[in-house]
């Protein structure tokens, strides 16, 4: 608990040059997110939702501006470090599941270990815990195509948990659910981040999603248009 | 390992062991397109094995001639079509996968790895391309040998195990089993050092917005 801040952004800015049209997908975005924060960011499609969280994730470079999380400016690190960091400080959930259809569940959830190197005994142990702490204990040695979609998505999650990271990112994850899978995986998230103080981000234009959140960000055209807390949404409501 | 800010950056594992079970596991799930990948190692490597097996077995029964310059020159020919062949098919087999390279490189993989995941495959893909078309060689060879050229088969025999010395000798069976083998994984390994390299260089933002 030695950060106030697990991620902190500063004037950051992606553009993307398409001939002679410059696409601002993000254009000065200054957000600090707490430790064990849950923290939604909303937008219409298109205002730069998954730009960000590219950005956060350290998946793509920005144009301008930085990046830090735990203090660290991320555009700093070089390709090992940020392999290192996608591995073991952030666990990434995506609207399209994203699992490695040839592996099982359980295999699905223990990739992650590997790269960390825990030793086999250990990720076995693990990934089974982290599995039936999301409700998949009968499930490990199905493959993705085997799972519902819900099922598919606690999967992502349980990996995404694999080697404790600070943040879960999620990408519209309830984007490709039902009305209630998808509540089932809001309050899933809302869960892990009580139970394990992990910090979740995610983007969405889930409106379910606002009730879970401490905060809310709203983004417009690539810019914060306004940050709501849940006291004020709660009394909008 | 490195120091970054408070975090210790440590060592990023990935055995060998475990590559090798991952790139199994996809040649038996994706299993069609792992064999349009071989049928060009097999028809190439069935190509020269026959050809070889062939002039051996005409040696036995007329006790000269050998393989042309010409003919040398149609096996390079057969296997460059091999090897473009591989390499197209190994270049739609990394562009199926991008979104999986992308999430493979979220979880911590480096490039390295993703290399090493598609150069194992061709590897395997390789071998058993090899060893179907150097039994495809074959029996194209006896079937040569027996039915058009009407040669017995200790004619065959001799040509396959080479007990009977003619003025060129050329290779045996088992030696081209061994021939057939390198020639198969060296190719396959070739083609698909191009395909496997652009997957491995992959940005995962990049990979994620690419629709197939």
């Amino acid at each position: 608990m030695r950060y106030e801040y697990t991620v902190e952004t500063e004037d950051l800015a992606k553009y993307y040059y398409m001939g002679k049209y410059v696409v601002k997908a993000l254009d000065g975005i200054n957000l600090r997110v707490r430790r064990g924060e849950y923290l939604s960011i909303m937008g219409p499609s298109g205002s730069g939702k998954t730009t960000l969280f590219n950005m956060i994730g350290g998946l793509d470079r920005p144009t301008r501006g930085r990046v830090y999380i735990d203090e660290v400016d991320i555009s700093k690190l070089d390709a090992y470090e940020l392999a290192w960091l996608r591995c073991r400080k952030i666990g990434y959930v995506f609207q399209t599941f994203n699992l490695i259809p040839v592996l099982t569940a359980l295999e699905n959830v223990m990739l992650p270990m590997i790269f960390a190197g825990v030793p086999r005994e250990q990720r076995i142990k693990k990934a089974i815990e982290l599995l039936n702490a999301v409700g998949l204990g009968d499930r490990l040695h199905h493959k993705p195509g085997e799972l519902s979609g819900g099922q598919q998505q606690r999967v992502a999650i349980a990996r995404a948990l694999a080697n404790d990271p600070a943040i879960v990112l999620a990408d519209e994850p309830t984007g490709n659910l039902d009305l209630n899978t998808g509540l089932e995986i809001i309050n899933l998230m809302r869960t892990l981040n009580k139970e394990k103080g992990v910090t979740v981000i995610t983007a969405t234009h889930d409106l379910k999603m606002i009730d879970v959140s401490d905060r809310i960000v709203y983004i417009r055209d690539g810019k914060i248009e306004r940050i709501e807390t849940r006291a004020e949404v709660a009394v909008e409501a | 390992m490195s120091r970054v800010g408070t975090w210790e950056i440590g060592e990023i594992k990935f055995p060998f062991s475990e590559a090798v079970r991952f790139s199994l596991e996809n040649i038996k799930k994706r299993f069609t397109r792992a064999a349009i990948t071989a049928a060009s190692v097999v028809l190439g490597i069935a190509f020269m094995n026959s050809l070889m097996m062939m002039a051996a077995i005409n040696q036995q029964v007329s006790g000269m001639g050998g393989i042309e310059l010409y003919q040398y020159w149609l096996l390079f020919i057969s296997l460059l079509v091999c090897a473009v062949g591989i390499t197209n098919s190994m270049l739609i087999a990394v562009t199926e996968r991008y979104k999986e390279i992308g999430t493979w490189k979220t979880l911590g993989a480096l490039d390295k790895h993703v290399l090493e995941l598609f150069l194992i495959e061709a590897s395997l893909i390789g071998l058993i391309g090899g060893l179907v078309g150097y039994i495809a060689g074959l029996v194209a060879a006896v079937i040569y040998g027996a039915v058009f050229q009407g040669a017995p088969m200790d004619k065959i025999s001799s040509a396959f195990f080479g007990t009977k010395m003619v003025p060129l000798p050329l290779p045996t069976a088992p030696a081209l089993l061994v021939l057939s083998l390198v020639v198969a994984v060296g190719i396959s390994l070739a083609a698909s050092l191009y395909p496997a390299y652009k997957g491995a260089k992959l940005e995962p933002a990049v990979a994620f917005r690419f629709e197939v």
